[in-house]
């Protein structure tokens, strides 16, 4: 008979050898499957769910200008005068490419129990409403004002393109709107409660008075420019506020990073003990695998055979429980929308309506999860058998 | 050592072998095992030197606790001697590294265990094809050598059987099949008629002449006198506190 062989053919017929061992501690086994799955499925959710929100922000901030400017009173915003742009932000001001008032606001509507966020579409928010529904805005208003809404909001509306809309304004007058276009963003998340109308519309539903904006945006050259553009608008408006991009991008990153962390830091417990749990159970060789490694080595397996086939046998546990618990985290994240777990990383802002939240995954955290938790454990369960497997066949079977 | 190194030193060992054909197979010199017991020292074999030649039935007679399944287990390789040397096939089997021991282990010495000890969550024939594992598993040669074992020793029609649903002596039969299957020149037996009635232990005595008869050196471990007593046995040597008596 033919002595050692090429390593594949050894590798495969000892993880045939592991299968069937699977198989044999079937219940141990699908024990240890399960544990892993629910422990790498909830940090998996925690990290699906925050770095799916983590793109939702940055594609909210392109949208953003670079500057915006709000006239505070008792510490709050409030309305600004649009003929005061020129004077805040001079259109030969250093820097400046160009500003613009904007009008827009919130609109309670009762019957669906949420807030829209109503956009009038003035000469700077025509690119971005032609950007949600790809195409031109309706060029003349008809009979009836046109409204565009986000799918989200269109089926919590019950509304379809031609369609006709009847909401009260914030005078609680009943006015009539025409769904001109149903736009489906790859980020849910900045256009969830967002109904763009033209901008008389706008100021018609939000009781906003003729000459009176929201507030001034500004676009840059250099984005880096922004706290010099932003100090000369605060001399020339004392009581303004200067809202920079970039800052509004480190808020989001710290809220989201610490409430991820936080969460992440609460569920090291839970791994811990499943890794107790592990320990406990794989260390402690019963008797008739202790018996069992002894015969192999009587039967001639090598220790490296033995360890091999342990390897392979934990190695299959620990890659399926650790991938079955990313796609349970998959599901539960983008097709429940995380519930529970959603709530504590949105924190007190609660989105109506429903946020449906767009697939990001970051691969690299993906496979070091994986990787976390799959090496720890081989290495659990392979270490008392590489020590059963160095004793005497006759010791190893006693 | 890489995979061609070991192939080289099969190779060398398998010359090492058909030379040490006319020597006995199985050679202990003043061999000593101690070992501890709940912090106890041991004396379980005692200076014992042994030969057993290729061919011949010796039968290690002793009552419990007179270190005849130690003994076993020195002069097959299972167990490494506190003092003394155990050649196997030509060669010192105390001196090795650990993995050149379990490879000349596989390659000469057959072991049935007091317990039987196949897997019970496998088949019969998984179990018999066990020890080719490490050599890359089974190949068709392979396969229709341990059905043909099988098939000898009254177990073809079982096996696909889980060892759980088989008998004791059929249990027997097959972890002597599988002791066979690598065709070891040394078969060593622990008690290979403690767990069988009178009919199996004949079938199972008439298997062990058979594969005497066939060359190989057969060492059975034992306080059956039914089997001490058997013509067919060629040398019983009485093992008595660890020594040969």
């Amino acid at each position: 008979m033919s002595e050692p062989v090429g390593g594949w053919r050894r590798q495969r017929a000892l993880l045939d050898y592991a299968l069937g061992s699977l198989r044999r501690r079937g219940r141990r086994n699908g024990a240890m499957v399960v544990a892993l799955m629910v422990v790498v499925g909830v940090y998996a959710s925690v990290l699906f769910l925050s770095e799916s929100l983590r793109h939702e922000w940055e594609q909210t901030l392109e949208a953003t200008p670079d500057l915006v400017v709000q006239r505070m009173v008792a510490g709050r915003p409030t309305t600004i005068e649009a003929g005061a742009l020129e004077a805040v932000v001079p259109t030969d001001a250093p820097g400046v490419r160009r500003a613009w008032a904007r009008t827009w606001g919130y609109l309670f509507v009762e019957a669906i129990g949420a807030n829209l966020t109503v956009i009038g579409a003035g000469p700077g928010e025509r690119a971005f409403a032609r950007s949600l529904v790809g195409e031109p805005l309706p060029a003349e208003e008809g009979e009836v004002p046109f409204c565009l809404v986000g799918d989200a909001l269109a089926e919590r509306l019950a509304v379809r393109p031609g369609d006709r809309l009847a909401i009260p304004d914030a005078r609680q007058e009943t006015r009539v709107l025409e769904v001109a276009g149903v736009f489906d963003a790859a980020s849910a998340l900045h256009v969830a409660d967002v109904m763009v109308v033209r901008e008389a519309t706008a100021r018609e539903l939000l009781a906003l008075p003729a000459g009176q904006a929201t507030d001034l945006a500004v676009e840059l050259a250099r984005p880096e420019e922004a706290p010099v553009v932003a100090a000369g608008i605060r001399e020339r408006m004392p009581d303004a506020r200067v809202i920079d991009r970039r800052a509004l991008v480190r808020t989001y990153e710290l809220t989201f990073d610490g409430r991820s962390g936080l969460l992440g830091a609460l569920l090291v417990p839970c791994l811990a003990a499943l890794f107790l749990l592990a320990w406990d159970r794989l260390t402690g060789l019963g008797d008739a695998e202790r018996r069992e490694i002894g015969v192999l080595k009587a039967i001639g397996w090598e220790t490296r055979d033995v360890i091999a086939a342990r390897l392979w046998e934990s190695a299959l546990v620990a890659i399926a429980g650790a991938w079955l618990g990313v796609l349970l985290a998959y599901g539960y994240v983008f097709g429940l929308g995380a519930p529970g777990l959603a709530g504590a990383l949105f924190g007190w802002s609660a989105l109506h309506p429903e946020l449906a939240l767009t697939p990001v995954i970051d691969a690299t955290q993906a496979w070091t999860l994986v990787g976390l938790v799959v090496l720890p454990f081989v290495g659990v369960a392979v270490v008392p058998a590489w020590r059963a497997a160095t004793l005497d066949p006759d010791e190893a079977m006693r | 050592m890489s995979e061609a190194a070991d192939e080289a030193a099969g190779a060398e060992e398998a010359a090492a072998g058909e030379m040490a054909a006319e020597e006995p197979v199985v050679v202990a010199e003043e061999v000593v095992k101690r070992y501890f017991d709940g912090g106890r020292r041991v004396l379980a074999i005692d200076g014992v030197s042994l030969e057993v030649a290729a061919g011949e039935l010796v039968v290690l007679m002793g009552p419990s606790g007179s270190g005849k399944t130690t003994l076993l287990g020195l002069l097959g390789g299972l167990i490494t001697p506190t003092k003394g040397d155990v050649k196997v096939a030509g060669r010192s089997v105390v001196h090795m590294r650990d993995h050149h021991r379990t490879a000349w282990r596989r390659r000469h010495v057959g072991v049935v265990f007091q317990e039987l000890m196949l897997v019970p969550g496998m088949s019969l024939l998984e179990n018999v094809l066990l020890p080719l594992a490490p050599l890359g598993g089974a190949g068709k040669d392979e396969v229709a050598r341990a059905e043909a074992l099988l098939a000898r020793f009254g177990l073809g029609d079982e096996r696909d059987a889980r060892v759980r649903r088989l008998s004791g002596g059929e249990r027997q039969r097959g972890a002597l099949a599988r002791a066979l299957v690598l065709e070891p020149n040394v078969l060593l037996l622990d008690e290979p008629t403690a767990h069988v009635d009178a009919e199996n232990a004949e079938a199972m005595l008439e298997l062990i002449a058979e594969e005497t008869a066939r060359g190989r050196a057969v060492i059975a471990s034992t306080h059956d006198p039914r089997l001490a007593e058997d013509a067919r046995v060629s040398r019983v040597v009485r093992v008595e506190a660890g020594k040969l008596a």
